[in-house]
């Protein structure tokens, strides 16, 4: 809790379904048809121009995560027109996403392309392999992805643009708003009540981010 | 690296999964190039691909290459063959030549399947010169073999095709021993065929470029410096890295390309040191090549 955070007396209310739906109202057929079952040419080029995705999992008991994946646009390979395949490249070895796809093979998948507003979605179910074939696909600055997660897709569509518009995310102005933020540094040192300069800890983790593969 | 503004005038299939690319000049002509040359193709989706100039030498306002669409892509070639259309702007590099064709009186020329495309400008080159020449072009199926009707119509019974579903493997060892005293190997293709060719062709004939390194075995990796004689700078590079990486990450420019050893696009001026020559393109002494290349002395002076 920070100070100035606002205590309710009460959790704020908890509304059903129902009340949601009489609040937003029902969408039109239109949007009930967009969601499709496989890859399409659009979503297939979305997927080649894409570098970066966030991708949900969750454990045994549906508690979710999300996570990013970036690399160069393309990086995640269509295998078939109901099959992707997602590098794991090195991370921090938390392994998170896999140890929620060993419990709950769900996956949620949101591809966004810099500059356009509208994002796509996929989802299914998903595993990881070692498939040579697959990793050499994936092949970068020399060196293979040492997994890959394949995912097997049931709903494949493409999200409107409000969010983003809203959201102001390509506008280049709205990057002023990391200058708010403290350095790295500074949070790793708050966070792991570390002892350490934090200018110190900066550098080393943008040394650490010079290697990427 | 000087890059080149293009308009991509025509792609069309050369055949079974092969595409040709018209590149023109957005900008005028375009710089001029030598058998055996390649481009680096920068695509929209960040890769830069390496690609034979397999096109007329002397229209200097177009350039042509061809493309494979490769099973096991990493993007490159998967993405020129589903996403780029005619029309599109792409920048091109000027052409460099690791594969330049030697004066000689008589050329045996060895091409498999998109390994053609350096091969084709240099049998025209040569037989406009005057010198004697045969192709032995082979590949899997006619189908699988693209300009097959151009080369026929060119340069006729110059040129033997070898479809080998049909015919099986050439027999190299019946070539060399056929070879003429003066005569000189060009060989482009895919792995096997040029670890065929190496084993059947006298090294000192045989002229070969790959698209993917050969597998070779070294010394375990280990740690050299690098002092910069121009910027007057030390890089160490680690065992775990490349000489390409550490100096990039020290903030020197370098070009790169491939990352493999085999398209040259990371050369450097060697000035002093040993170096160790891990790539398959064949370094000029006094250069070589930062992306697979390392040293066999603790340290090496280059001009950066």
């Amino acid at each position: 809790m920070v100070s100035g955070d606002v205590i309710p007396e009460a959790r704020p209310r908890r509304l059903s379904f129902a009340e949601v739906r009489a609040r937003i109202g029902e969408p039109d057929d239109m949007i009930k048809r967009k969601v499709r079952d496989r890859l399409d040419q659009h979503s297939r080029r979305f997927i080649a121009h894409s570098p970066f995705l966030t991708m949900a999992t969750s454990d045994a008991t549906g508690l979710p995560d999300s996570s990013p994946r970036g690399d160069y646009p393309g990086f995640v390979k269509v295998l078939d027109e109901r099959t992707l395949a997602i590098p794991d490249r090195p991370g921090n070895h938390l392994a998170d996403s896999f140890r929620n796809l060993a419990e709950n093979d769900g996956i949620g998948l949101l591809f966004v392309i810099p500059g356009m507003r509208e994002v796509l979605r996929g989802n299914g179910r998903a595993y990881p392999t070692d498939e040579p074939d697959v990793l050499a696909r994936m092949r970068t600055e020399g060196k293979e992805a040492e997994l890959a997660i394949v995912v097997e897709l049931t709903e494949v569509f493409f999200h409107c643009g409000r969010a983003l518009i809203r959201s102001r995310l390509w506008d280049p102005a709205s990057q002023a708003l990391a200058g708010e933020m403290p350095s790295i540094g500074e949070i790793a040192a708050a966070q792991f009540e570390l002892d350490a300069d934090p200018q110190a800890l900066t550098d080393m983790l943008e040394d650490d981010y010079r290697h990427l593969y | 690296m000087a890059m080149q503004r293009t308009i991509l005038e025509k792609a069309e299939p050369v055949a079974e999964g092969a595409l040709s690319l018209l590149l023109r000049g957005a900008d005028g002509p375009l710089a001029p190039w030598e058998p055996g040359a390649h481009i680096d193709l920068a695509l929209p989706n960040w890769l830069t691909r390496q690609y034979s100039l397999c096109g007329d030498l002397a229209d200097r306002d177009t350039y042509r290459v061809a493309v494979r669409h490769d099973r096991l892509s990493r993007g490159g070639s998967e993405y020129i063959h589903l996403f780029l259309g005619e029309g599109r702007t792409l920048d091109v590099s000027v052409p460099r030549n690791n594969f330049p064709l030697l004066p000689a009186p008589e050329y045996l020329f060895l091409a498999g399947g998109i390994g053609i495309t350096p091969i084709m400008p240099m049998l025209t080159a040569a037989v406009e010169a005057g010198a004697s020449a045969t192709l032995v072009y082979m590949g899997r199926s006619l189908d699988s073999m693209p300009f097959v009707d151009e080369l026929r119509a060119a340069h006729g019974s110059r040129v033997r095709v070898h479809a080998t579903d049909r015919h099986g493997l050439p027999d190299f060892a019946a070539e060399a021993a056929e070879l003429g005293p003066g005569t000189l190997v060009y060989c482009c293709g895919p792995g096997p065929m040029l670890d065929a060719a190496e084993a059947a062709f006298p090294a000192r004939r045989l002229h070969i470029e790959r698209f993917r390194p050969a597998a070779k075995e070294f010394a375990p990796d280990t740690a050299f410096d690098v002092h910069c004689a121009r910027s007057e700078r030390t890089v160490r590079v680690g065992a775990e890295d490349s000489m390409l990486d550490a100096l990039t990450h020290a903030g020197l420019r370098i070009p790169s390309g491939c990352r493999e050893g085999v398209c040259g696009t990371c050369e450097i001026a060697l000035v002093d040191g040993e170096p160790e020559h891990r790539d398959d393109i064949g370094a000029a002494p006094g250069r070589m090549y930062t992306c697979v290349s390392r040293a066999l002395s603790p340290s090496l002076t280059v001009d950066l």
